[in-house]
């Protein structure tokens, strides 16, 4: 197994929700709460949850684009969770995103060479005159045609445009690229193609992905490991293939049988999760998931679960785990898929 | 055996009414480019107590289809043509005065951002009262007989109970909540209470669940399948999740540039696809459990302002032979009701 690319201790990331007249935050929305993760060189993680969850916030809060209240985030084996926006800039040209919306992230007024040019200057590898042959192979490298090189954004459909975005990320040598819904806004068939190559540029050119979706049925597609976000904390990860069928939290296993499956054949009874996803600014005491469980008990009201792994590189946060696995309650649902 | 049971319902299904009758839909944009022929011949029936699925990729024609039956686009540089059957009667040559007492009445929609198709100045309650007292006058005064209370009391309480149906909890506070003060799931649950107010025969549901949450979702379909079978309501669902049409639709159409490419029952949509967009479509589809590498259709949407002459997919389909340049494929009607627009089956 390689080694840990990013490793997360304890991160937790808060907006100041009410300020008094001093400008003092009352209180606080709690995004991300105590968050220990690692992202493994090489891998392509996976993190999914429900909107609100904090999901997003997390991603930026890696690349230091949220702010962080406490924890550490290591990034390549060096500490960056205190330095300031100078001392980030090595480190930024290494680190990429890609967004929801590409027409909302290309500047409407630049060429596409503008837009790649703007990144291309961060790489030092990349020299002044090497500009527009360094445009033209990126262009390439995502699959459009050299000609497109002097038009506008609005020139391209939404696939188009965010193979543009994926270019961009690409044109400073990043090690490291989150991307955060970037297939949500696309059509089945242009996202699979997306898809596709966000797999073969990460095999040709040993990236490490962060992939953030609320879409499960695509994770099995993308990421080698998934991590189930609820409520601003990680309740599991597990490796893709195992996470849907042997789900090891409950939230998994509500998440999964509220997904719609694309067989006729195999018609279920869409699973209804009680209860309304919790407020960040107050989220519930003990396991969070507690009011929404089918399966709580007085200690999950009081107390936090802590990590229980349950694989080499997976863990879980419940109470239960190892009672609801024994009675094989959450594999049940399985014979429903 | 089987041969004959096929028979059997083959008989039986012409006898069934179809509440909705759409034929020849046209409709074209006029723009400085010229005109942009959006519909081209969209025909079909929405059946009594079913719910039909309306699929296919973003610009295909699915939210104009809906819109033109209940004449909700501008007329203003739009050119119509076709009949919209309802009731005996044609929706779209019909003066808007007459339409108005279908609207909302006897067909109702829900949009995709339910925020947006509530009014943000107006408290829930306020809203759903002043429906209320135009929908459901009779019921308000037989309430008002059997609780001898005052209009106002059998009003909200009338309230309360549709907002139950949908599955909403602590309606009291609610009721004194605006628009953005709720969440999407629990506006998108609202607004659905509101269509189904006045009793609609048809209710249209244009991407009603494209913007909510997995968990928040399911309550929605299975609110719309209740809904279809205990009220009798036949429901045309556009959406572009081949997944959402797999677990609630009873037929499914699938729409590939203005035209209407294959309709037939959801299992043999799954099973046993024809046209080679459907194909396509289905296989890009990512399955939970299942991890097949995802295949893609090359190319793109075409230009609907010069779309290709013959059939409008020929220039992305594998199969193209010469008639699909030169001519369009008719519509063909095979076992089972199966009705597909390709020169492949002819």
């Amino acid at each position: 197994m390689n080694e840990s690319l990013i490793i997360l201790e304890r991160v937790n990331t808060w907006f100041p929700n009410h300020k008094s007249i001093l400008g003092k935050p009352r209180s606080w929305i709690k995004a991300v709460s105590d968050v220990s993760l690692d992202i493994i060189e090489g891998e392509c993680l996976g993190l999914v949850g429900e909107s609100g969850c904090g999901k997003s916030t997390l991603g930026r809060a890696i690349l230091r684009l949220a702010p962080l209240i406490s924890g550490k985030i290591r990034f390549m084996g060096d500490d960056i969770s205190t330095l300031d926006s100078k001392a980030l800039k090595p480190y930024r040209a290494n680190m990429q995103m890609v967004f929801q919306d590409p027409k909302a992230s290309l500047n409407p007024k630049m060429t596409i060479f503008k837009i790649l040019r703007e990144a291309l200057v961060l790489n030092s590898r990349v020299t002044k005159e090497n500009y527009l042959e360094q445009a033209v192979e990126l262009l390439d490298i995502v699959d459009l045609r050299p000609d497109h090189i002097y038009r506008y954004p609005h020139e391209f459909s939404g696939g188009q445009q965010q193979r543009i975005c994926i270019a961009r990320a690409l044109a400073t040598d990043p090690r490291f690229i989150v991307f955060d819904e970037a297939t949500s806004a696309l059509d089945v068939s242009v996202q699979a193609q997306i898809i596709n190559l966000m797999r073969n540029l990460q095999d040709r050119l040993n990236l490490t992905y962060l992939f953030i979706s609320h879409d499960l049925s695509i994770m099995e597609h993308v990421c080698a490991r998934v991590a189930v976000m609820y409520a601003g904390q990680i309740v599991e990860v597990q490796e893709a293939g195992l996470l849907f069928d042997v789900p090891r939290h409950p939230y998994t296993k509500a998440l999964k049988n509220a997904v719609p499956t694309a067989d006729p054949e195999s018609r279920k009874e869409l699973g209804i999760l009680k209860g309304e996803v919790p407020k960040l600014s107050d989220p519930p005491s003990g396991c969070r998931f507690h009011p929404r469980c089918d399966y709580k008990e007085d200690i999950c009201i009081r107390k936090n679960p802590l990590k229980s792994q349950t694989g080499e590189n997976s863990w879980v946060r419940c109470h239960f785990h190892e009672k609801l696995w024994q009675q094989g309650d959450l594999i049940n649902s399985k014979e429903s898929l | 055996m089987n041969h004959i049971v096929l028979n059997k319902e083959l008989k039986i299904a012409p006898a069934r009414q179809p509440v909705l009758q759409v034929r020849n839909l046209t409709v074209g944009f006029n723009m400085a480019r010229g005109q942009a022929k959006i519909l081209e011949g969209v025909s079909f029936d929405l059946f009594q107590k079913e719910i039909l699925a309306l699929v296919g990729e973003t610009g295909s024609g699915k939210s104009v289809t809906v819109k033109s039956i209940l004449n909700l686009i501008p007329e203003r540089s739009r050119e119509t043509r076709g009949q919209v059957w309802f009731d005996a009667k044609d929706l779209l040559s019909m003066p808007d005065k007459k339409l108005q007492t279908i609207r909302g009445k006897q067909i109702s929609m829900v949009f995709q951002n339910p925020k947006s198709s509530i009014n943000p100045i107006f408290t829930l309650g306020e809203q759903i009262f002043r429906l209320i007292r135009l929908y459901l006058s009779p019921d308000i005064d037989a309430l008002k007989l059997k609780m001898h209370c005052s209009r106002n009391q059998a009003v909200e309480t009338i309230a309360k109970e549709k907002l139950n149906e949908v599955g909403l909890t602590d309606i009291q506070r609610m009721l004194k909540l605006y628009s953005g003060e709720v969440s999407g799931g629990m506006a998108q649950r609202y607004r659905i209470a509101l269509s189904l107010l006045s009793s609609p025969e048809i209710l249209i549901a244009d991407e009603a669940t494209s913007a909510l949450d997995v968990t928040v979702q399911a309550h929605i379909l299975k609110l719309m399948k209740d809904l279809c079978e205990n009220k009798q309501t036949a429901i045309l669902f556009i959406t572009h999740d081949l997944s959402i049409a797999a677990q609630i639709c009873d037929r499914v159409a699938v729409m590939y540039a203005g035209r209407i490419v294959e309709i037939a029952k959801t299992k043999t949509i799954f099973k046993k696809p024809l046209h080679p967009y459907t194909i396509g479509l289905l296989n890009a589809v990512p399955m939970l459990g299942k991890n097949k590498p995802l295949s893609f259709i090359p190319g793109m949407i075409p230009d609907l302002v010069n779309p290709p002459l013959g059939c409008r997919f020929h220039d992305r389909c594998d199969h193209a032979m010469d008639i699909c340049r030169k001519q369009k494929p008719e519509s063909l009607t095979l076992e089972d009701n199966h009705e597909v627009s390709c020169f492949l089956y002819k």
